[in-house]
């Protein structure tokens, strides 16, 4: 029995507030999660210490696993930043998603979400899915009015655009991992490396393993001839580089861009 | 009713634990029934099989079940309401071991649905929770409502407030002054809130309505034109009549008798509930640099309100079948 090694939270309002702020933004990246838990210990709580942020993560989630909620970590596919959403662990009737759109409109989503899975490169041309327009169930809906449907999806952080193309953003691969690696088990790739869902990813062209960008290159680093992990062959790819929170920094602040300068064009995004 | 700050809620070390050793079952058998996040697929929420909590295999949910009215049990003990008892968790007893879990079932979608409906600053009806969610076990609804709104009060710091005396309608809101935090700290406000704000302190200052040639003179000086699209709130027009509206922050209403035809703007149900005006008001007064006795009679007005406020309890207490007990609400709308 594991009760007496694990430890209790305490919820306070310091983490209820958290907890309201984290759902209001969605999803957030983690040095906007440490300043989130800064702000809520100024409000509620002065003279405390800030609680190391994994263990108040922890206690937080302790207390929502009765409800199948949880703040969950995941890094982004493209460039490996951390972040951070309130996702739901069950997979349950009642959900975000169902609330805000209609039924032709998450229809259009399960449409672009089957042929992002599908494809080889994670991203769905805008094209291919206006393309399935006709076969939505619901209300009839024109193409223009579902090219207006995904920028929604774009806004409310379901989708991210590159170009005309339409993949995952990391907080829907976050909150709807489950759910797909249960829908659709036969097309759902997995990365190699951390065994979780990938739809941005490189392959290994002779045996055909996948890995995300940031986990290959936290695999690869600092190894001057990468080889598949499966095969042994020659790994072919570009590795990219390993994402440093402390360069981030760094070169945003050459960059001439001020934190909150970066920080309310964010929250205008949303 | 729970006070901000000062005391910490504690949840039954065990309980917790015994749920998780069991996690594999309800939350994988839900899937299995084809439920789910196929929100994405199924769309509307009718649609969700009603069967589903009580096809939960039953020898799974038993060690469940002792775990989950401890649990409840333990919530009651640290709630700060002595009359607030519970008759009705006790009344389980007698039934099955898998009514308990399910109702437990239900409970937590109704948090995520309050969940959902806050995050969407929407209203919440009685019939919108029995159907979407409670369904079939409507006679239990008391029940799982109050538990849940038990629950979301203990981690998340929201409360259902009901709209008015007899109205089934209920906003989910927050305890804790979080509209006068997020003034002091721009943070994370999503910066609409400024100009909400601001229409606020207007209609505040004039008393209890503005109307809404009087709004729009102070927002034109601020460069924020009607059907001129803001590159923050978008059309103004569209947001302060429509959105704000909606979202129960305002009221937006014909002045009666006027001719030509003319609105004015009140602050809403919602803005009264969740504002504490005395701090709102020390709030104007420092942004205009001025001193609190300048507003004296507003100031005064504003105390009087907080203190109606924290007499009459502002948390929910629905009317109980079995019991006479007295039925508090939000009172009508005092006039700011």
């Amino acid at each position: 029995m594991q009760s007496s090694a694990r430890r209790m939270g305490v919820m306070t309002d310091v983490h209820r507030r958290f907890l309201q702020l984290l759902m209001t933004h969605g999803v957030l990246e983690e040095q906007d999660i440490r300043r989130l838990q800064k702000h809520c210990y100024k409000v509620h709580d002065r003279n405390a210490a800030v609680e190391k942020l994994e263990d108040f993560i922890h206690n937080i989630n302790s207390v929502l696993e009765s409800l199948y909620i949880e703040v969950k970590k995941g890094i982004t596919e493209d460039n490996g930043r951390p972040i951070y959403a309130l996702v739901n662990l069950a997979t349950t009737p009642v959900s975000k998603m169902a609330s805000d759109f209609a039924e032709n409109e998450l229809d259009l989503f399960r449409k672009a979400l089957e042929l992002i899975i599908d494809s080889e490169s994670g991203f769905a041309s805008s094209t291919n899915i206006l393309n399935l327009v006709d076969q939505l169930k619901g209300k009839k809906m024109k193409k223009k009015e579902a090219e207006q449907v995904l920028q929604k999806f774009v806004q409310n952080k379901w989708l991210i655009e590159k170009e005309g193309e339409f993949t995952l953003h990391s907080r829907a691969i976050l909150e709807m991992e489950q759910y797909i690696r249960e829908t659709y088990p036969d097309s759902v790739k997995m990365c190699n490396i951390c065994h979780s869902l990938l739809i941005q990813g490189q392959s290994c062209e002779t045996c055909g393993i996948r890995m995300h960008l940031p986990c290959m290159a936290k695999y690869f680093q600092s190894i001057r001839e990468p080889h598949c992990p499966h095969c042994n062959d020659y790994w072919p790819h570009e590795i990219p580089e390993v994402f440093n929170q402390e360069k981030e920094k760094e070169r945003e602040e050459e960059a001439g861009f001020s934190k909150s300068s970066k920080k309310s064009l964010r929250s205008r995004q949303q | 009713m729970s006070q901000s700050g000062a005391s910490p809620y504690y949840l039954c070390d065990q309980s917790l634990i015994s749920c998780n050793e069991q996690e594999e079952t309800p939350i994988s058998n839900v899937a299995e029934e084809g439920i789910i996040a196929s929100i994405v697929i199924s769309g509307p929420l009718e649609e969700a099989p009603a069967t589903e909590s009580s096809n939960t295999p039953q020898d799974s949910q038993s060690s469940c079940f002792s775990s989950t009215t401890s649990l409840n049990r333990s919530d009651e003990s640290f709630s700060n309401q002595e009359d607030e008892k519970n008759p009705s968790t006790l009344m389980l007893m007698p039934y099955t071991n898998n009514l308990s879990a399910c109702l437990d079932e239900k409970m937590t979608l109704l948090v995520q649905f309050m969940l959902i409906k806050y995050q969407q600053r929407e209203m919440i009806t009685k019939e919108d929770i029995l159907k979407i969610v409670i369904r079939e076990y409507e006679e239990h609804f008391l029940e799982i409502f109050t538990m849940a709104c038990k629950r979301i009060e203990l981690v998340f710091g929201i409360e259902m407030r009901e709209m008015g005396p007899a109205s089934h309608c209920y906003i989910v809101c927050n305890i804790m002054d979080l509209t006068y935090c997020k003034m002091r700290s721009g943070e994370e406000t999503l910066p609409r809130n400024g100009l909400l704000i601001f229409i606020l302190g207007v209609i505040f200052m004039k008393g209890s309505r503005a109307p809404e040639k009087e709004i729009w003179k102070w927002l034109n000086r601020m460069g924020i034109y009607s059907r001129k699209n803001h590159v923050i709130y978008g059309e103004p027009r569209e947001f302060i009549t429509r959105d704000l509206v909606m979202e129960m922050y305002l009221e937006y209403r014909k002045i009666s008798k006027s001719y030509p035809v003319s609105y004015e703007f009140l602050w809403g149900p919602r803005a009264h509930a969740e504002i504490n005006k005395v701090k709102f008001l020390e709030y104007l007064s420092k942004i205009n640099d001025s001193d609190t006795p300048v507003y004296s009679s507003q100031y005064e007005a504003a105390l009087r309100d907080e203190e109606e406020k924290a007499k009459i309890s502002p948390r929910l207490i629905i009317p109980h079948k079995a019991k006479k007990r007295p039925k508090a609400t939000l009172r009508k709308r005092p006039h700011c």
